[in-house]
């Protein structure tokens, strides 16, 4: 087993609504990646994954607020640090994220060399204009960029450019774990497959230790990712390696969800989830029992109040459902 | 380069269209209207008595003989262009025997001296003032933007009037009429700066406090709009200050403000002309109100010619400028 | 439909500005039933009368007297007569023959007036002083005497023989009720230069302002939907065409087009209706634009594609799969172009292109009276400050109400 790159652990998070509503979007995740390892989340919108990304950056601004949790960077516990020293000493540096626009993550007024030079200023205010030049540009050049990208505006960028230029600003600083919320999602199957090329290399090459990629895509987490969890209404429901999560899910939500993408038809591929009837329960009020009980065809009476554990089997494989994992799989098998 | 010379290019056309017009406008809407023009002035003029009958017997002929009145459309108009360009207007009625270029020549300092900084020092005030309002937003916002509103609703000349009664009348702090002094004959004398500057005060303030109030709102929702990009979360994320990030919302925000500046301009010049009115401040506005009151046709016809040159050249500065400024506007030009 | 306008209502910006509107629109209506007339009646001889209560001197001298002993009565009396400027002349006066002032409150008329009898000498020639400032403080000196002294007023009237007899005589301690007098009258903002009266002129001028904003806004609406609603939809040259002209009277200030139309046109051709007309015409651009870059959104929509596959005529597709989707953007045009019309007519009309003066008052009008009268110099407040307010008023009412539509239709600026 590999040094841990990054712990979570019980974290909670929640949004304020104008209204001063409270809507608990992640609520009690846990997990670990290792050094060298990636994870996916996969879930439908509006599950709580990209609020997980968010919240995992430990630098909180309304209407997302902190409630209770550790997120433990390399054995550095960030959560509860003052928010300038998060910024200063663990944004960007320990861990970085690519957003889900990547399009608009660009400020389209300023050169790229220019907000290179913020960045690294940001933590390192001394850094002189030489220096960062010559680390922009040799980091480019690694990734295959361009050098004339870093002297031009965000707006005179393809999309294609601005996503590699994107995920090579915010790995710049080597972070420790690096969190991409479904960086490919808006772009054509060529770059998807440059981004994902990239994101390889830059672990392969050690400029990042371990990665968290966010999707609805699962066929691109089973191609990317070590691990998969699986994601409903703020709470994982299920974890294990990407060849068991595809081949072998265990919850009754985790099997509808790659049930719906196995189809071998033409055209499936990139479907997206939510082909399971209903919709995900209310999180300003999240029911009792199992979330995804209203949803589920096994659901019995009792999964409707029960609470339910986080339960461990396999080789440190988890799910969350008040079933045995042979009864369900004899239920699967007998569809 | 090349995608500024298209955009420059492009500017400069329109700017030479929209003067054609404009000047085909000024002569022909006087002569489209049933009545004949120059026969109802000296009509009038002779009904009112107030020139005896040789002085409208010649300003009859030379008015006739100068513009060609009684040649086809066509060749008047080619006479209008020509003499225009000569900086030739004719003679005035009211002030007979001053050329109406010289009535204007000396007007129009006062008027771009007037109008010129209090436009621009009403739009960076209005800018800063709104950028703080969308900053701050709590309180600050909620008593700001409402007095924004409602001073941006007081006419121009509304606000001149105020000011005149409780500057000028009131507190006696500040001369109320004229360009300086009446008693003062215009030379450059210590003497004769200092009436020139207070006579300019009142005037001055209340063009910027009319053109605060307009802008200010504006960039407040640009602001907002602005504050809740992609590239600032982005940014944040990264560790970058959040002084830093306020400086690229500023700044993006501002940018639409110069087009915004570049489209009102002329309505904003049209309400400070009927401001000078109320001071009866040495400028276009003024001469116009008493080209008016004496209809005085050839001084209106050469005062509104100039005024749409000044606002057609106000924008097409303005457009140059935001040019250079944005670099959105050379990407968009390779589209 | 329902749902947006419950929505709309919810914006507390849209509420504030309509409340204001309607506000001014109720008093408007209910104004002329309380104090019906003629607006343009000119009911004062002589210029700028003060606001306030005006009762007949003629008559309250024929009405029945009670004798009331109110103990501040002679003190009121020389308060009010003697002006704030005398009263700086008295202190100067003290001043040049320096009379210890300390202490004294220039508000104080009493010990002003006790300093003064016990100081002033007639036979003074304090040194420096004009002899038209000593024949001054001699006519104040005498005006104080008449001030101080309690006299009865007699009123003489011809008798039969042509003589003159006093009939009555009015003492200090007479008063007469105001429920008695046959003619008082009221007149909350006074009169204006020609002895109209204020409030009534206003509430009428409003009116008229009102209907002028709301035919320039009409026409300006017409043309700009027409104009945005063709070139959007058939696109090609049409809109070229359509967009060429619209980007010329952009840039082109409305400002000066309005000035020239207006001024050919001629004293005698400016109706308030012509001139509202005339506005409208020269500030469709903005609509014109906005419809237009809407339409070409909503162009190629499936709803729109559906009609067209369907054979529906192009007036068919433009009322019921186009102009529900852009009314919301309509109508804040509209509602600005009201606003902006109020105000071109008032600063035409201060240029003196407004429209003619016989017929109706207009808010523009009414300030080009004033700023010609001099009102602004010369103190007369109640003739031009109730006019900026109430343009001040519609137009902030609109443009609130413009916001709250705003942020009801543009999610994004919400906050």
């Amino acid at each position: 087993m590999g040094k841990v790159m990054l712990e979570v652990r019980n974290l909670k998070t929640k949004y304020v609504t104008r209204f001063h509503e409270d809507v608990y979007a992640v609520d009690g995740v846990s997990f670990t990646i290792e050094e060298g390892k990636s994870l996916g989340i996969a879930g439908e919108s509006g599950c709580g994954k990209s609020t997980l990304a968010l919240s995992m950056m430990g630098y909180y601004f309304p209407p997302l607020h902190y409630m209770s949790g550790d997120i433990i960077i390399d054995g550095r516990n960030i959560s509860g640090l003052d928010p300038d020293v998060v910024r200063k000493s663990i944004l960007g540096s320990e861990i970085a994220y690519i957003p889900q626009a990547a399009m608009n993550a660009l400020n389209p007024t300023q050169k790229i060399i220019k907000f290179i030079t913020d960045v690294l200023r940001a933590h390192d205010p001394k850094k002189d204009k030489k220096e960062i030049r010559d680390m922009a540009e040799a980091r480019f050049a690694e990734l295959g960029l361009p050098k004339e990208t870093l002297e031009k505006h965000a707006v005179e960028l393809s999309g294609g450019m601005k996503q590699r230029t994107v995920i090579a600003v915010s790995t710049i600083l080597n972070p420790k774990v690096l969190i991409a919320d479904e960086p490919s999602s808006a772009l054509d199957v060529t770059s998807q497959k440059m981004v994902i090329k990239m994101m390889r290399e830059l672990m392969e090459k050690g400029y990042i230790k371990s990665m968290l990629f966010i999707t609805h895509e699962l066929p691109l987490l089973y191609n990317v990712t070590d691990d998969i969890m699986v994601m409903y209404a703020g709470q994982i429901v299920e974890k294990g390696t990407a060849k068991e999560m595809v081949f072998d899910p265990v919850h009754p939500y985790s099997h509808g969800l790659m049930g719906s993408i196995l189809v071998p038809e033409e055209g499936t591929r990139g479907q997206k989830l939510g082909a399971i009837p209903g919709a995900p329960p209310n999180l300003k009020k999240p029911p009792d029992g199992c979330r995804f009980a209203e949803r589920c065809k096994y659901a019995c009476p009792e999964c409707r109040y029960a609470s339910i554990p986080e339960k461990p089997f396999g080789e440190g494989r988890m799910y969350r459902c008040l079933k045995g994992v042979d009864e369900l799989k004899e239920v699967y098998s007998g569809e | 380069m090349k995608g500024y010379r298209k955009y420059f290019g492009k500017k400069i056309l329109w700017f030479v269209i929209t003067l054609i017009v404009a000047v085909v406008l000024n002569f022909l809407l006087p002569r489209l209207m049933p009545v004949d023009p120059v026969a109802a002035i000296t009509g009038k003029l002779a009904g009112q008595g107030a020139t005896d009958a040789s002085a409208v017997q010649r300003i009859y002929e030379h008015y006739m003989q100068e513009f060609g009145l009684d040649k086809p459309t066509y060749v008047q108009f080619w006479l209008f262009v020509k003499n225009a360009v000569r900086g030739n207007f004719g003679i005035s009625f009211s002030q007979y025997p001053r050329p109406v270029s010289d009535i204007i020549g000396s007007a129009i300092v006062w008027t771009v001296a007037l109008q010129l900084p209090a436009i621009l020092v009403g739009w960076i005030l209005g800018n800063l003032l709104g950028a703080l309002a969308a900053y701050i937003k709590k309180g600050f916002d909620k008593v700001l933007l409402p007095v924004s509103l409602f001073l941006s609703n007081v006419p121009a000349f509304g606000m001149a009037v105020v000011m005149l009664v409780i500057f000028g009348v009131t507190l006696k702090i500040a001369p109320i009429a004229g360009g300086y002094a009446y008693d003062m004959i215009p030379h450059l004398s210590w003497d004769f700066i200092k009436s020139v500057i207070s006579h300019y005060q009142l005037p001055f303030w209340s063009i910027v406090l009319v053109s605060i109030g307009g802008q200010a709102v504006g960039m407040r929702s640009m602001s907002i709009y602005e504050l809740n990009a992609d590239y600032v979360k982005y940014a944040r994320f990264l560790g970058i200050k959040d002084s830093k990030i306020v400086g690229y919302v500023f700044r993006n925000a501002m940018l639409p403000q110069v087009t915004g500046l570049a489209l009102s301009i002329g309505t904003m010049i049209g309400g400070a002309l009927v401001a000078e009115i109320i001071f009866s401040y040495p400028g276009l506005g003024s001469t116009m109100y008493s080209a008016v009151t004496a209809a005085d046709y050839p001084l209106i016809s050469a005062t509104t010619l100039i005024i749409t040159i000044m606002v057609l050249l106000a924008t097409f500065i303005l457009d140059i400028i935001y040019g250079f400024i944005d670099p959105r506007v050379k990407a968009a030009q390779f589209e | 439909m329902k749902n947006t306008i419950r929505q709309v209502f919810h914006s507390p910006k849209f509420v504030a500005g309509f409340a204001i509107f309607v506000a001014i629109l109720l008093v408007m209506f209910i104004y002329p039933l309380i104090n019906p007339g003629n607006p343009l009646e000119q009911i004062g001889v002589g210029t700028f009368a003060k606001p306030g209560t005006y009762i007949s001197l003629y008559d309250a001298a024929k009405t029945n007297t009670q004798t009331l002993r109110l103990p501040e009565a002679a003190d009121n009396r020389i308060a009010a007569r003697l002006s704030m400027d005398d009263r700086v002349e008295m202190i100067n006066w003290f001043g040049t023959m320096n009379i210890s002032v300390e202490g004294l409150d220039i508000n104080d008329t009493d010990a002003l007036i006790e300093l003064w009898n016990q100081n002033y000498d007639p036979s003074a020639r304090p040194e420096g002083m004009t002899s038209a400032k000593i024949n001054y403080y001699k006519r104040l000196n005498n005006s104080i005497a008449e001030l101080s002294a309690s006299d009865t007023i007699s009123i003489a009237d011809y008798d039969e023989e042509g003589n003159l007899a006093v009939t009555k005589t009015i003492s200090d301690t007479d008063y007469v009720n105001t429920k008695d007098v046959a003619n008082v009258k009221t007149l909350p903002l006074g009169t204006d230069n020609f002895g109209r009266d204020v409030l009534k002129e206003l509430v009428s001028a409003t009116g008229t302002s009102i209907r002028i904003g709301l035919i320039a806004g009409i026409v300006a609406t017409l043309i700009g939907l027409t104009f945005g609603l063709l070139a959007g939809y058939l696109g090609g040259v049409v809109d070229d065409i359509i967009m060429f002209v619209t980007n010329i009277f952009t840039v082109i200030p409305s400002f000066v087009l309005l000035i020239l139309i207006t001024y050919s046109l001629g004293q005698e051709q400016r109706g308030a209706a012509i001139v509202a007309i005339v506005i409208g015409l020269t500030s469709w651009t903005w609509t014109a634009r906005s419809v237009r870059s809407q339409v070409i959104s909503l162009r190629n929509r499936d709803h729109v594609n559906l009609s067209k596959l369907s054979g529906h005529s192009l007036i068919r597709i433009v009322v019921m799969d186009i102009l529900p989707y852009i009314a919301s953007y309509v109508v804040m045009a509209f509602i600005l172009q009201v606003s902006s019309g109020i105000l071109a007519e008032a600063q035409l009309s201060l240029l003196g292109l407004g429209p003619k003066t016989t017929q109706v008052p207009t808010l523009g009008l009414m300030m080009n009276w004033a700023m010609l009268y001099s009102a602004h110099t010369n103190g007369s407040w109640w003739a031009y400050f109730p006019v900026i307010l109430v343009i001040t008023l519609i137009s902030f009412s609109l443009n609130l109400m413009n916001t709250g539509l705003d942020q009801v239709f543009n999610p994004t600026l919400r906050d």
